[in-house]
């Protein structure tokens, strides 16, 4: 109990050094904003790019070809590759980008067969505002990912044109996979069309292929290549995150680069902790001499001097981890590079995570200074004031 | 009634290589609800004395034994708790902790007693009410005076209505007028709460308050002045 009723004496130790503590704290949360943010795109990257057991979806490209752009593919390929054992459905596709390069605000557009759109709907998705219907009867029809729409503040009924196509918004879908979220499916026919870039009519981009069992990935992928390797167009087939992975390297890079920030900033608060509870020992000598004077054991203080390192941690990566996962939240922020999404992950897993660390560095950066006050002997502390 | 008793005490520390004896072979008695000025020259004794009176330093040879307890056999941590529950301790200067207020002070020997929050509370204001200094509870040590701080400094002292309250030099920073009130103050706890209270003072004229004086002079006691 005695461990308790202290925690109030020491929290208000940090409320009234109100310059103290809002230096250490404010230095604290910013370092923690840097980590989670930084976190939350590793998690982002490696959900986008890491095979799951359950995969069934294959990617069928151009080979040697990594832009959308360059990547064209006869679309008659989609029986052939319907017809090898294995396969439950095959969907052409026609991507069209607003930049092939990396970028914060790309828009996707992919070109669906009409019939084929129950199939390029994402696994997990549902459609939130209008209705697939809407879609079929409009041949300029836009089904918007709910990312890109709340990016671009787009609702059904909507119109909105970018990379030179303009579109109606017949309904938002809503999915938690990034490739989906942040896309706007449209009929193939308008996007060939209204691309006619790199041919109209018959070329797509890619095909994507569903398997009738994860463990058929492989083979299935060996035999497409198989199929149409002495053609005038040869693919390439991945797994679709293998695919992510190749066609996003350098966002995957750029987040193992950024892993070395996360450290940089752990150890910000690491040091930040430990110069608050060292300054504080300093000033406080003879209080804490007072307090044992006054039947405080020498344990308990260490114990108040590890209550204040964990407090400070525990405040500043709150603040910091809450303003990080707030702004990744409302700032729906995905990376798209040569067509592919890698958006920042909004669970808040990547905030808990951080103010953990935080609560678990600050505790450890006050562990020598408790320990040393608490070996003090009493005359010792008031000698040293 | 005996309650405090020192048997041949003697204490020793180290500055540097060279021993130093503030106190040797001591003896003496103190009983319940008395007050004792403990005088002499610096270097006396009567810190060392009073260091080990509270439990803050421990004896190197010799009894000392407090309400029927050794405590010259108490390990540091059971003599923090015997501390916590038997002595209250005023500093010459105050020494109240600058961010907490008056009240919070006072509260602070409380938070190691298994008491709970409304009985703290009922505590901390009647020691404030004691003192005189109920109507300042709420503010800060800086906006106290230095009589008022000694004043929350003796309520803090008394709170957990120790069994012995121990000053050192307590009216040593303060004005005359002060001073003098500080001791009616200790005085009036003596005689309505039956406190025994051992100060240790350079000035004469605060001994009047005391019904034994002890002399000290190179560790020894030499001479034990009872007054009434």
């Amino acid at each position: 109990m005695k461990l308790l009723k202290v925690v109030p004496t020491v929290l208000k130790h940090i409320k009234r050094a109100p310059i103290r503590s809002s230096l250490t704290l404010g230095g604290i949360a910013v370092a923690m904003f840097l980590f989670v943010m930084v976190e939350s795109m590793r998690i982002g990257v490696k959900e986008a790019t890491e095979m799951t057991a359950n995969e069934t979806t294959l990617v069928v490209y151009r080979e040697n070809r990594y832009c959308p752009f360059s990547s064209k593919l006869p679309q008659y390929y989609e029986q052939r590759i319907d017809d090898i054992d294995g396969v439950s459905s095959v969907v052409p596709i026609q991507i069209h980008v607003s930049n092939c390069g990396a970028s914060l605000d790309v828009v996707t557009f992919r070109g669906i067969p009409r019939d084929s759109i129950e199939h390029a709907i994402a696994k997990d998705g549902t459609i939130v505002g209008g209705t697939l219907d809407d879609w079929k009867h409009r041949g300029d029809g836009a089904i918007v990912g709910k990312g890109l729409a709340a990016r671009r503040g787009i609702k059904v009924g909507d119109r909105f044109s970018a990379a030179g196509i303009d579109v109606f918004v017949a309904a938002i879908q809503e999915t938690d996979e990034a490739q989906d979220k942040n896309v706007a499916l449209v009929q193939l026919p308008f996007l060939q069309e209204s691309a006619r870039k790199g041919g109209t009519g018959t070329i797509v981009t890619q095909f994507n292929v569903e398997v009738d069992d994860a463990s058929y990935l492989d083979s299935v992928a060996s035999r497409i290549d198989e199929t149409f390797a002495h053609d005038e167009h040869p693919t390439a087939t991945f797994p679709e995150k293998a695919f992510v992975g190749r066609a996003a390297r350098d966002i995957v890079q750029l987040s193992e680069v950024a892993g070395i920030l996360a450290w940089g900033a752990l150890a910000a608060v690491f040091a930040l902790v430990a110069n608050a509870v060292i300054l504080a020992v300093r000033d406080r000598v003879k209080d804490h001499a007072v307090f044992q004077t006054l039947g405080f054991t020498g344990w308990l203080i260490g114990w108040m001097v590890m209550i204040e390192g964990a407090a400070i941690a525990l405040i500043g990566g709150l603040l910091g981890g809450a303003a990080a996962y707030t702004t990744v939240k409302l700032g729906h922020f995905t990376m798209t590079m040569e067509g592919v999404n890698i958006e920042l992950s909004t669970k808040p897993s990547a905030a808990i995570i951080g103010i953990a660390i935080s609560l678990g560095l600050g505790i450890f950066a006050a562990v020598v200074p408790a320990i040393r006050l608490a070996r003090t002997d009493i005359a010792s502390c008031f000698r040293a004031v | 009634m005996t309650l405090i008793k020192c048997k041949q005490i003697t204490k020793h520390y180290y500055r540097g290589s060279e021993q130093i004896t503030p106190l040797k072979g001591l003896d003496l008695e103190i009983q319940r609800g008395s007050f004792v000025a403990l005088m002499g020259p610096s270097g006396s004794g009567k810190t060392t004395l009073l260091n080990l009176l509270a439990g803050i330093d421990t004896v190197s040879e010799g009894e000392l034994i407090i309400d029927n307890e050794q405590i010259h056999n108490f390990s540091k941590n059971k003599l923090a708790s015997w501390r916590a529950d038997h002595i209250g301790y005023i500093f010459q200067l105050y020494n109240l902790v600058p961010v907490l207020t008056a009240y919070e002070n006072v509260e602070i020997p409380l938070l190691l007693h298994s008491i709970n929050r409304n009985e703290r509370h009922e505590r901390v204001s009647d020691a404030l009410e004691n003192v005189g200094i109920a109507d300042r509870y709420n503010h800060y040590p800086r906006q106290l005076s230095g009589g008022q701080e000694q004043r929350v400094a003796i309520a803090r002292a008394i709170v957990s209505n120790p069994t012995i309250l121990l000053a050192d030099e307590p009216t040593g920073d303060l004005d005359r007028e002060t001073g003098t009130a500080i001791m009616d103050l200790l005085k009036s706890l003596q005689e309505k709460q039956g406190q025994t209270i051992v100060m240790v003072t350079h000035d004469p004229q605060t001994t009047k308050w005391a019904d034994t004086v002890l002399h000290l002079e190179k560790g020894q006691l030499i001479e034990q002045e009872v007054r009434s």
